[in-house]
């Protein structure tokens, strides 16, 4: 039997298919785990296991901990027993042990805030569903329609850790574990060969840097700026170096792999690297023009906040991410006020913190949503607003609060999801989450859910995951 | 819906799902029924998790296994009286199971293998099964099971309610209630159980019983195999190639032919120095025309010190090196100076150190060598698992990776119950643990650097000898079974020898390493040092002082009336005798603090004197005591001078400082007064209410487990060290230990061939895949063993094989490829990507650029970028990695028992942009082309790809690639001339963006 027949060459294979990659996840393509054949275990073939409603995601992640109480849970009883102890008042029992017992302390933290601090903002209905929005963020208010909040969040982690725990759902002392997007990346297929389908967007604490774990390390996110000279590591060349020089050079290393091929015909790692330079060369064209917005109307710029300048940097992170959406990315992950403990940190002066962060994002997420609903778009992308906890209903510092895990806020938009919808709730001063309450994984099941991916299906032999990794899709938010 | 965590704060998930997840971590168990559904904090399942192990405990220290008896009476005859106790009975409990049962029938009849075995195999096998048989019973299979013990039938067919099996599974009173260990069997179970048993107990006639755990191939005694026989003797040029050949017979394969030899003088190279040779270097090995040229370029590689640097690398993936981390400046995990344990690693590899000895001095050198800190630097291995915040993190990740790093066994999955797979129980963990319970670890001072944070070595001790382990009940910190203190052993199957733990005493020196002649001498040294920069610093200040009066004079004399020229130099005599002033005052400081420093070692000189048994001289008394007031003056004099240096020089810079920076320098030179005036306070306290402070050879690290923002108390340094991880070395290092040599010929053969031969390299418990070739691997552990862990003699005895000689090709090999495509006989050779560390510097060898210094502190991240060092001096830790290394799969200092062999995009993006690529291009041509012209007048395009191609890749180009390669030298050579770099550099440019560039083929 002639070899070259028996295996076609990934040259042949990319030319035959077209579209190259498509269609596979890129474990399928690039796997080399010795387990492989021998085992019966094989990755991921890029399908989803059963329909899915969402073709990516655009992860929002507020650095720091957003105060829910002046975000998205609106907490009278806080203003009406602001400065009493809680012990004094009705909502004593958010003390008990038994509550309190999840948390998992790894690192010192201060001691419990107990004085109640009341709402520092007010709020308002928007829209239809008349949820109430905080004033900090009426642009986001204003497409309160097509949010579903999830207000009875939790988690484990009192510090910073818990940024970890939200991407990877355990709390960071278990050791690292592969994030969400991760997962995504490693079970879905591409839907564009010329991009990598997994972006992180935003300064990342070292807690947080990396995602595919034991996936591999083809499973991290490809960092990204919004910097045209620069946008990925290595895109350009950091010396300079003869456009038409290079070009020859880039055929003529091309041309010796594909020699090789032919001297080597069941190499898979060959074969691997030559794909993966064609991949490397497609980014670096495919890269700068997703983030030229020169093509952009003034009118979709403004709507992202690109002439405010307390909105573009961020604003221009969310135009980017939807035009890697559009062109077919699986998941962004953008980093908002990374760098420290986060810009949503705030232990003191909340009041003005708040609205000053307000500013910065309140009109480029609202401008994002509004743009997919514009496009179309919204019903494919899911957009999902988190944080790694809450903050305290007690004072702090006297003006601030400080890290709250027993319940908290996130929202996500579109991706089949119930539009303008509240789900869960903490109890009056937003302490603990009492109905419905929800673990981060949750939040990964329903977005996995609506990507169409059955988390257990994708479980690497020899890699036990808890119960508690997989989560539970929240089935009320689910349209 | 109820909100379910466990004890640890785990959300185990709304209350279905509650008994999954709590045993989650190996198997999960079989679905959840309506008894699971009570929430786990309930209160009465810790209590009963305590009784449970108390009772386990009483059984095993009694001896006494309770036999299976025929009915509750003669079981409750048979009670002892000290058990009576135990029998607490939790109503509830028991109800919901009795109730349930009769809810849960089933119509469909049981299937064994799908519902009863496995319900057996997790619940009931650790005590009746095949390694430990409570009462005689066995339940791996039916057929034993319906045998029953040794009090008879516990299966009564078609009668479960007369089984005895059936009521012991349902027995309200939790002392009689089987299982002992963990959760009551859920309704569901118990009902299919009786079901089964009612309809009839069968079991399918074929059944196995399970393999006896002792006859694991890992877990056998290594018996040295004989080397086969086989047919192909002349491809065999050492016994490895035997075990080798004997699966290509069995498997009719056939093996690939020798590497060509640009490609075996490549591939030793990057092997054993992870460096690519020198143009000269390959010349010389492929025109040696002796027979012997491949043994005597092996001798030279394994001698050169280049290949403690490379094989040192290997090492430290596997006992996880990491510089230190934490948040910002505060370390929170490995330690400081920790590079002293990778330049340790690289000299032991150096100067071969038997594998057996590196690990005793890793886990035990402080007891071993207590004095010598050159041997101190290998306790390296235990600091690095250093973590601030909490100590039974920093034990299990201890345990954990011993066990994996070591021994090849999954020690951590008995953290919470007994290992699912492999004969460790759990409270083999916890024996485990308290080995390494009373160390921690500590800075020893190095000659000329008494100032620890400078550098020292960082090394192990027991600083609490005394400190109790306990086993954790289900792993959870917060529930010790204090009932039981637990003492250091190993598990059962492999307490080949009684273990025997001597405390060892330690001398003097090493409780009180000031004693270390180095150490005064460092204190003394550095005193010196600073007192001679002061004086200088006084001359200069004068010289300068002297320049400047100078200057006015003349400037006075000349222009008299140049009001301008007179205040500048008026105003630059004034500095200068400010300056002049302060350095005097800096002089002062440093004359108190050399004599403080002499004082107080002479006090403590004497003082050790009278301790060391002259406590009655009276002489002596007196002495220490006129010493120690001296030292306790020039100590306090020297601290107010400080102050005062302080004070001064703050005065000058606020000076001269712009409006700007004069409230923050405003702050300093208050808090500096404010500092000045404590010590003047300090001064004037009476002596007799004081003490010097005394010169230290040693610094405890801190630790903080104690959740109040404050360090705890230092630990104090004991006479006596425990000798538990000396023990457990010896047992390591054994020659019986079946586990250790195995791990490590694992280890040698995956970094040599690239795949391991028992694939899971850390663990070599029953979960894992056999071995390819189990003969080869205890072969190979024998001989690692029999050689004295001769670590360079197994890399001589592997590099020789003609198994690894052979060529990665595969192309001529169909019928090979057919039958085993994976390669897993090895027919032929793997090829490999090659390691980050590999990558970068043979780009710098290449370019002759690479920095051969060896050793020291790290290379800063943010000097990377210009650095020229080996990869491996680069500050590695689990925040800061190299950009480069990582992209190309750099260790994980968290785990890296293999290294990855990624291929992904970024990577390319890191080879045809990054600096370093390109700016190697151009010298590495120009290497070549010297090379070349030395022995030729000129050198034509053919003969220069040829030899870059053998040079960059290993092998030279076939027609095609030199014909591409020419054409594409001519196309450079037409582009304009302006645009940098000669057509030669492009070319090395392309071909470091080859794959095989990459790869040893």
């Amino acid at each position: 039997m002639n070899h070259s027949e028996a295996t076609p060459s990934r040259r042949a294979f990319l030319s035959s298919s077209g579209a190259g990659f498509a269609g596979l996840a890129l474990s399928a393509i690039l796997q080399q785990d010795s387990l492989g054949s021998s085992s019966g275990w094989l990755p991921p073939d890029g399908r989803p296991h059963f329909a899915s409603k969402a073709k990516s995601v655009i992860w929002m992640f507020m650095n720091g901990g957003v105060s829910h109480m002046e975000s998205f849970d609106p907490k009278p009883m806080l203003t009406k027993y602001g400065g009493k102890m809680i012990t004094d008042t009705p909502y004593a029992d958010v003390f008990s042990p038994k509550k309190l017992k999840i948390e998992r302390v790894a690192a010192p933290i201060a001691t419990r805030a107990s004085t109640l601090f009341p709402m520092q903002d007010g709020f308002r209905k928007y829209g239809e569903s008349g949820i109430e929005v905080c004033n900090n963020f009426p642009r986001i208010g204003a497409n309160v329609d097509k949010l579903a909040i999830v207000r009875s969040m939790w988690t484990t982690d009192s510090n910073h850790g818990a940024q970890t725990q939200f991407h990877s759902g355990r709390h960071f002392v278990d050791g690292q574990f592969p994030t969400l997007g991760a997962w995504i990346h490693y079970g879905l297929g591409t839907l564009n060969d010329n991009l990598p389908q997994f972006i992180s967007i935003g300064t990342r604490p070292y807690w947080n840097i990396r995602d595919g774990l034991y996936l591999g390390q083809t499973h991290d996110a490809v960092p990204l700026r919004i910097d045209p000279k620069s946008p990925l590591d290595y895109a350009a060349p950091e010396k300079e170096f003869a456009a038409d020089a290079r070009t020859i050079g880039i055929d003529l290393s091309r041309k010796l792999n594909a020699i090789k091929e032919d001297r080597y015909p069941a190499d898979k790692s060959l074969a691997a690297r030559i794909a993966s330079y064609e991949l490397a060369y497609r980014m670096q064209m495919s890269v700068p023009e997703v983030i030229d917005f020169s093509k952009e109307t003034e009118a979709t710029k403004k709507l992202y906040g690109l002439d405010d300048p307390n909105a573009r940097d961020f604003g221009s992170q969310l135009l980017a991410s939807r035009r890697f959406v559009e062109r077919g990315v699986r998941f962004i992950q953008i980093q908002h006020g990374g760098g420290g403990a986060g810009a949503w940190d705030a232990h003191f002066h909340l009041r003005p913190a708040m609205v000053t962060l307000g500013s910065w994002v309140d009109k480029p997420i609202a401008g994002l949503l509004e743009d997919l609903e514009a496009r179309g778009m919204l019903d494919e992308t899911l957009v999902v607003f988190a944080t790694e906890f809450g903050r305290t209903p007690g004072s702090q510092n006297g003006d601030g609060r400080d890290h709250h895990i027993f319940g908290f806020t996130v929202w996500m938009a579109g991706g089949g999801l119930k539009r303008g919808v509240v789900h869960g709730a903490t109890d009056e001063i937003g302490f603990q989450a009492v109905e419905n309450p929800h673990y981060v994984t949750d939040i990964h099941a329903t977005i996995l859910r609506q990507m169409g991916l059955e988390p257990r299906k994708l479980d690497v032999p020899g890699r036990k995951r808890l119960e508690i990794d997989y989560g539970k899709a929240i089935e009320e938010i689910i349209a | 819906m109820i909100l379910v965590f466990d004890d640890k704060g785990n959300y185990i998930g709304d209350k279905s799902n509650v008994l999954s997840a709590t045993f989650a971590c190996e198997e999960r168990q079989p679905a959840a029924s309506a008894f699971d559904a009570a929430p786990t904090h309930h209160p009465g399942r810790d209590d009963r998790m305590n009784r449970r192990d108390a009772a386990g405990y009483e059984a095993e220290a009694t001896g006494g296994a309770r036999p299976f008896v025929h009915s509750l009476a003669a079981w409750r005859r048979s009670l002892r009286p000290a058990a009576r106790w135990r029998r607490v009975f939790t109503a509830s409990v028991a109800l919901a199971v009795l109730f349930s049962l009769e809810a849960i029938a089933s119509a469909e009849s049981i299937d064994y293998e799908k519902q009863v075995k496995p319900v057996f195999a997790a619940r009931c096998k650790a005590c009746h099964g095949v390694l430990k048989q409570e009462g005689g019973l066995r339940l791996d299979t039916g057929a034993l099971a319906r045998k029953g013990g040794d009090s008879g039938q516990v299966i009564k067919p078609k009668d479960s309610a007369g089984s005895l099996l059936t009521v012991r599974i349902t027995a309200q009173d939790p002392a009689e209630r089987m299982p002992q260990e963990g959760e009551p069997l859920t309704a569901e179970q118990v009902a299919v159980i009786r079901q089964w048993i009612d309809e009839g107990a069968n079991s399918p006639a074929d059944e196995k019983t399970d393999r006896d755990p002792r006859e694991h191939w890992s877990f056998r005694p290594i018996v040295r195999p004989a080397v086969p026989q086989i047919a192909n003797k002349g491809w065999v040029r050492n016994p490895i190639d035997a075990f080798i050949a004997a699966n290509h017979e069995h498997h009719e394969l056939t093996p690939q032919g020798e590497a060509t030899r640009s490609e075996l003088v490549r591939r030793l190279y990057l092997d054993l120095i992870g460096l690519p040779p020198t143009p000269e270097q390959l010349q010389e090995a492929s025109s040696d025309p002796k027979d012997d040229w491949y043994e005597r370029l092996t001798d030279r590689l394994l001698e050169s010190p280049q290949h403690g640097e490379r094989w040192a690398r290997h090492w430290m993936d596997i006992w996880r090196y990491s510089d230190w981390w934490g948040l910002g400046a505060e370390m929170r995990n490995s330690a400081p100076h920790i590079w002293h344990w990778r330049d340790w690693i690289v000299d032991a590899i150096n100067s071969n150190m038997p594998y057996s000895e590196m690990i005793r001095m890793m886990l035990a050198a402080d007891e071993l060598y207590p004095n010598d800190l050159e041997k101190l630097r290998a306790t390296g291995y235990l600091a690095r698992n250093y973590f601030l915040f909490n100590r039974n993190l920093w034990m299990e990740e201890t345990v954990e990776h011993v066990g994996k790093g070591l021994l090849g066994l999954t020690m951590n999955c008995a953290k919470c119950h007994d290992h699912k797979f492999d004969p460790i129980k759990q409270a083999d963990f916890y024996r485990m643990r308290a080995f390494f319970e009373p160390y921690f670890v500590r800075l020893d001072v190095l000659p000329k650097q008494p100032d620890v944070s400078q550098d020292a070595v960082p090394c192990a001790f027991d600083g609490k000898p005394e400190e109790p382990t306990y086993l954790y009940v289900r792993g959870q910190e917060a529930n010790p079974d204090k009932s039981k203190v637990i003492t250091p052993g190993v598990p059962e199957l492999f307490a080949f020898k009684e273990l025997t733990i001597k405390p060892v005493t330690l001398p003097v020196q090493s409780y009180e390493p000031e004693r270390r002649p180095w150490v005064f001498e460092a204190y003394l040294t550095t005193a010196k040092d600073s007192l001679a920069r002061a004086e200088k610093a006084v001359a200069d200040a004068g010289h300068k002082h002297e320049a400047a009066a100078k200057k006015l004079e003349d400037v006075v004399k000349s222009a008299p009336t140049d009001d301008k020229a007179r205040i500048a130099a008026e105003t630059a005599v004034a500095d200068a005798s400010a300056e002049l002033h302060a350095s005097t005052v800096d002089l002062e400081a440093a004359r108190f603090e050399m004599d403080s420093v002499n004082k107080r070692a002479a006090a403590m000189r004497v003082l050790w004197v009278k301790e060391d048994g002259e406590k009655d001289n009276a002489k002596l008394a007196e002495a220490e005591t006129s010493l120690a007031e001296e030292a306790l003056r020039l100590e306090r004099r020297a601290a107010v001078a400080k102050g005062l240096r302080a004070v001064t020089d703050l005065e000058l810079r606020l000076r001269k400082a712009d409006a700007n920076a004069k409230p923050a320098l405003d702050a300093e030179l208050k808090a500096a007064r404010d500092a000045l005036s404590k010590a003047e306070q300090a001064a004037a306290v009476p002596a007799k209410d004081a003490h010097y402070t005394p010169l230290v050879g040693a610094k405890p690290s801190p630790i903080r487990f104690h959740d109040d923002f404050k360090d705890d108390p230092p630990l104090p340094f004991s006479k006596q060290s425990t000798g538990r991880r000396t023990a457990l070395a010896d047992w390591m290092v054994d020659k019986r230990n079946p586990l250790t040599a195995r791990v490590a010929a694992n280890h040698l053969w995956n970094r040599h061939m690239g795949t391991p031969l028992a694939a899971n390299t850390f663990d070599m418990g029953r979960n894992s895949p056999p071995p390819t070739n189990p003969e080869l691997l205890d072969w190979l552990a024998a001989e690692l063993i029999d050689s004295g862990w001769d670590m360079k003699h197994m890399h001589r005895l592997i590099v020789s094989s003609a198994t690894y000689r052979m060529s990665s090709d595969d192309k001529g090999h169909e019928a090979n490829v057919a039958k085993d495509p994976d390669n897993v006989f090895w027919w032929r050779r793997n090829t490999i990507r090659l390691e980050a560390e590999v990558i970068r510097d043979s780009m710098l060898s290449l370019a002759g650029t690479l920095d051969p210094t060896r050793g020291g502190p790290p290379v800063p991240t943010d000097k990377e970028a210009d650095s020229l060092r080996r990869s491996l001096y680069f500050f590695h830790s689990n925040n800061e990695r190299n950009l480069f290394l990582t992209t190309f799969d750099g260790p994980m200092v968290t785990e890296c028992y293999r290294r990855e062999q990624s291929v992904v995009p970024q990577q390319a993006l890191a080879m045809t942009n990054s600096r370093m690529v390109l700016e190697a291009a151009k010298p590495i041509a120009g290497k070549i082309l010297a090379s070349l012209k030395a022995r030729a007048s000129t050198v034509d395009d053919a003969t220069f790809i040829g030899s870059a191609f053998v040079e960059l890749l290993g092998n030279p180009p076939n027609a095609a690639e030199l014909q591409a390669s020419e054409q594409a030298l001519a196309e450079w050579r037409k582009l304009p001339k302006a645009s940098g770099d000669d057509a030669q550099s492009y070319f090395v440019w392309s071909l470091l963006n080859d794959n095989d560039f990459v790869t040893l083929r």
